[in-house]
Order: structure tokens, then sequence, then C-alpha cells
């Protein structure tokens, strides 16, 4: 078997496909350690010339791209936590609490996820511009804090947490909130971890509504400013691909410490950016 | 057990954070977008109601109809060939092979990135005359492409890009539904002499037929709303030819600030994908029968 020719040529094959697959972001390296004149030139070549950290230095001195970034996080962060704050209540009450209206309420809840954002931009520009919100990191996160999938998630996992506890606790004389609080959170924490990393990279991928309601440079997001990058810096493409490869740094490190949640979390729920 | 008079004060108040911005960034905006698409307002005049004159201009604008056309066109394009390329990826990192724990990371991998560095990314990948792919062209004696400045290849090229990105999140799906399936009918189907393409034809894919739809269905909504990867690539040309809805809806409104038209045509972009999800429904209801 081992020296099986079809299964050698199958290897080969997988092999070269983990190539291709890799190779754009090889690539994308490669091309930040060039100097600009290695990368428009008549003579190309593969490897840098002279390999050179000059981009990476020109991008974090010579660009907004460190400002963009800390504004991403704040509006991941804060979209994550406003999720988290508002999504595990209400999942508790669709899970364990019989009040009226409860399944209208649910399918009306779950309904939203099939809303397509581009139908909310105009009304929510004006409604910001109306607040006087326009060019905030706020306008750029709010809208991005209803997420009816991490209700969906929660409630599964708390529908899975036997009656037993809360019984026992209810004998005990505990209210609701201390039950939510001391029983049903800690329990939780598992669906919760899934929750908070959706929410983070939901929004730290937004791109069309940061591009709407924020007007100035260094208040971008890190999306909208990458993109900004080829209006601005046009064809110095070893600059772009440094920025693009530093933009990517904290997703690469999300994926390394969170990676089976993350295919955990899109394989139980199909959340498609 | 548990006392039930207060169930409903209760069911209440765990909902109220929740329900709080749900009714200000969602319901609201929705409920006032659909009556905004009646007037017509451009931000710095005050707005006058016009009726349904947004709707009646919309089926004579020809940029409509043909960024609609694009949408189609991107939808038609990406749907089959990012469910194939998800399950056959799905095929090969549930399978035997020794590299498939790597196959499986390096196919999710770029599917982490946003969506603004992989469009900046492959742009230049595509770009004319000094990006990589036509050095390699030009390396072994060929023309060099015009991937995204062509008007036959731009969309093709930009389908190409979201392929790579998005193909391994199908491809999660995809081994989800394969990993149900009991090993005991490939081994039974093995014993009877069937061979490996026949027990995926005749096993695999009937057994995800749920997860195809899922995965279906999804892709389809996604392909509807693109919009990033165009804008970033190709900006919509050459010559508006790779201009889809979303694009439109977002030019005509924060660049000619049409507010009313730009939310009249988010209102039928809505309604189609509304229709894709009804069909959703009913079809996955008639597999639940």
């Amino acid at each position: 078997m081992r020296h099986n020719p079809k299964k050698i040529l199958l290897r080969i094959f997988e092999l070269l496909i983990i190539f291709i697959w890799v190779f754009p972001l090889i690539w994308m390296v490669i091309t930040s350690l060039k100097l600009e004149q290695d990368v428009i030139t008549k003579t190309f070549t593969f490897w840098p010339r002279n390999p050179t950290f000059a981009n990476y230095t020109k991008a974090f001195t010579s660009t907004y791209i460190l400002n963009w970034m800390g504004n991403s996080f704040i509006v991941s962060l804060g979209a994550m936590l406003i999720t988290l704050v508002v999504d595990a209540p209400i999942a508790y009450a669709f899970a364990k609490i019989k009040f009226r209206g409860r399944n209208v309420l649910f399918w009306a809840v779950m309904g939203g996820m099939m809303v397509p954002f581009q139908v909310l931009i105009v009304p929510l520009y004006l409604q910001f511009n109306s607040y006087g919100m326009i060019n905030t990191l706020a306008a750029a996160l709010l809208p991005r804090v209803a997420l009816p999938i991490g209700i969906f998630i929660l409630k599964q996992f708390y529908e899975g947490i036997p009656i037993d506890l809360e019984e026992a606790a209810f004998i005990d004389g505990s209210s609701r909130y201390r039950i939510f609080s001391k029983i049903i959170l800690p329990l939780g924490q598992s669906a919760m971890a899934t929750v908070i990393i959706l929410s983070f990279i939901n929004a730290w991928n937004d791109f069309l509504w940061p591009l709407i309601v924020i007007n100035d440079t260094i208040k971008y997001t890190i999306t909208v400013g990458i993109a900004n990058f080829q209006g601005t810096h046009g064809t110095q493409y070893s600059l772009i691909m440094a920025g693009a490869a530093v933009a990517s740094i904290p997703q690469i490190l999300f994926y390394i410490f969170f990676r089976k949640k993350i295919i955990a979390g899109i394989a139980t729920s199909g959340l498609k950016g | 057990m548990i006392p039930g008079n207060k169930d409903t004060r209760d069911g209440i108040v765990f909902s109220i954070p929740f329900l709080f911005v749900y009714l200000a960034f969602m319901i609201y905006p929705l409920l006032s977008g659909l009556y905004i698409s009646f007037f017509k307002w451009d931000i710095l005049s005050s707005a006058n109601f016009i009726g349904f004159t947004n709707y009646k201009t919309l089926f004579t604008d020809e940029k409509f109809y043909t960024s609609l056309w694009h949408t189609f066109e991107f939808v038609l394009m990406t749907t089959p060939t990012l469910l194939v390329v998800g399950f056959l990826m799905a095929l090969a990192v549930t399978g035997t092979s020794p590299y498939k724990g790597i196959l499986e990371n390096i196919f999710f991998f770029p599917y982490i990135f946003s969506m603004t560095v992989v469009s900046t990314l492959w742009a230049w990948l595509m770009q004319k005359d000094w990006g990589v792919f036509n050095q390699a062209l030009m390396h072994i004696n060929l023309q060099p492409v015009s991937w995204l400045t062509n008007e036959n290849l731009a969309m093709w090229s930009v389908g190409l890009t979201t392929l790579w990105w998005t193909a391994g999140f199908n491809m999660v799906l995809f081994s989800a539904g394969i990993k149900q399936i009991p090993k005991e009918v490939y081994e039974s189907a093995a014993i009877d002499g069937a061979t490996y393409l026949q027990s995926v034809r005749h096993i695999t894919i009937p057994l995800v037929r749920s997860t195809t739809v899922l995965c279906l269905i999804l892709q389809i909504i996604a392909s509807f709303n693109v919009f990033g990867q165009v804008y970033v690539m190709t900006g919509g040309g050459p010559h508006g030819t790779t201009r889809v809805l979303v694009q439109y809806i977002y030019e005509t409104g924060f660049r000619y600030y049409k507010m009313g038209y730009s939310a009249a045509m988010s209102y039928i972009l809505f309604l189609i994908i509304l229709g894709v999800s009804v069909l959703q429904y009913a079809l996955l209801g008639r597999k639940d029968q």
C-alpha cells in the first residue's frame, strides 16, 4: 500500500493545493519585505533582493494604521460587550422562563437575521445624523450590537442546563436574577465564548457601515483604512502589503488561540460574513 | 415548582435590554427606511412626499437593472463553484490523507482575514503590469491577462478572490455534515465492493443534503449582498461592468444623496433576499416531512 503510485500522486496533488492556497499570503509577506523599486521593475525577482522592514516602519510612522487598529478594537470590544449584556438575559428568558408571548417574540427576534444590513444604511445614517453622532466610533458600533444569532446560540446552550439546578435554588429562596448570575452565566461560559468570538469578528470585519458613518481618516476602522490605502498610496504595493499584514495580526492571533471555537461556532450557527 | 406568577414579569425584564437595542437599531430603521422610500430627500433640504415615484423611477433606471444583473451574475458565478469546492475540501479533510489536518487549516485560514485585506491582496496579485500572476504568465511566454480591467473577466476575478476567501466556510459546514454520517454505512458499502467515488455519490452526497441546502441558501444570501470585494478591487469598473446593487445603493445614497431613492432600492433587494429565505423554509420544510 505504501508505494501505491496513485496514492503518491494524490499526496503530491494535495501538497500542490496546499501551496496554491497559502501562496497569496506568502506573496503578501514577500512583497512587504521588498523595496519599492524592486516591486515595480522590469526585472522581476521572486525573493526580495534586499529584504527590508522599511515598509513596516513606514506603515507605522507615516500612516494612521495604529489609530485604525485602535479604533477597530474600540468598536469590536464595545459591540461585543453590549452584545453580551443584552443577548444573555433574553436568551435565558427564551430558554427557561415561560412568559406570555415568548414564541412570538422569539420569532420576531430571529426574523431580524433575514434583514440585510444594506436596508438599514440610509435610515440609520439619518438617525445618527439627527443625533449629531456622524463621524463617531459610537455610531460605528451601535448598529452592530443587536446580534440575533448570539441569542440563538446562548438559548440552545441554556436549554441544556438541567432545570433541577434552578429548582433547588428557587427552594433556597433565590431570585431569578441570582439564579441567572450565579448558575446560568457561569455554566454557559463556553457558549458565551462562541458569542464573544463571533460578535468580535463580525464587528472587526464590518466595512460598509464604518465607510458610511466615519469621515475623518484618523477615525477610520482598519477595514476602511486598508481599503483607502490604494487611493492614498497608489502604487506603493510593498507599503500596502505591509499594512495589510499588520492589519491581519489580530485575526491571526485570534485564530491561533480560538481555532476550535471559531470553527465550532460556524458549524453550529452558519454565520456568514 | 417554579412560582409561575412572576414568569411574565421576569420574562419581560430579562428581554428589555435586547429589545431596546433591537427596536432602536433594527425595527425603527427598518420602518423609517420604508417611510423614507416614499420621499424625495437629499438631507440638506426638507423631504418631499412623492408616493411611489421612487419605485416607478427604479423600473425605468437602466443603472438599476445593470447593477441588479451584475449581482445576479455574481450569485450565479459564485454559488455553484463555492458549494462544489467547499464540498471537495470537506471530502479531503474528512478522508484518510495524512495531510488532512494541514489541509483543513489552510483551507479555512483565508476566511479569518478581513474582506479589505483579501481584496487589496488579490488586487495586487492580479495587477496588470507588476502582479505575480502576470509575471508568471510572461515567464512561460504567455500573454499577460487584464484580470480586473477586462470587462468580460473582472467579475470572474472578483469571484475567484471570493472563492479563495470563503470556500473554507462552506468546508466547515460540509465536514460537520459528513462527520455525522455513521462509519458503518461506508464500511458495509466497501464490503459490497463500492469504489470511493461510488460511496461519495450514493452515500455522502444524499446524506449531506440538508447541509447542502443550508450552504446553498447562506451562499446565495451572502452573494446577493456582495459589495466590499467589488468596491475595493474594481470600484465597479471597468465602465460599470462590475457595479453591483449594493454599490449602486451606496452611491445613490452617499455620493448623490438621493436618500429616498436609495432606500427604495434597498427595499427591492430586501424583497429578493426575503424571497430566497422563504424558499429556504419551503425546501427545509419539505425535507422534514
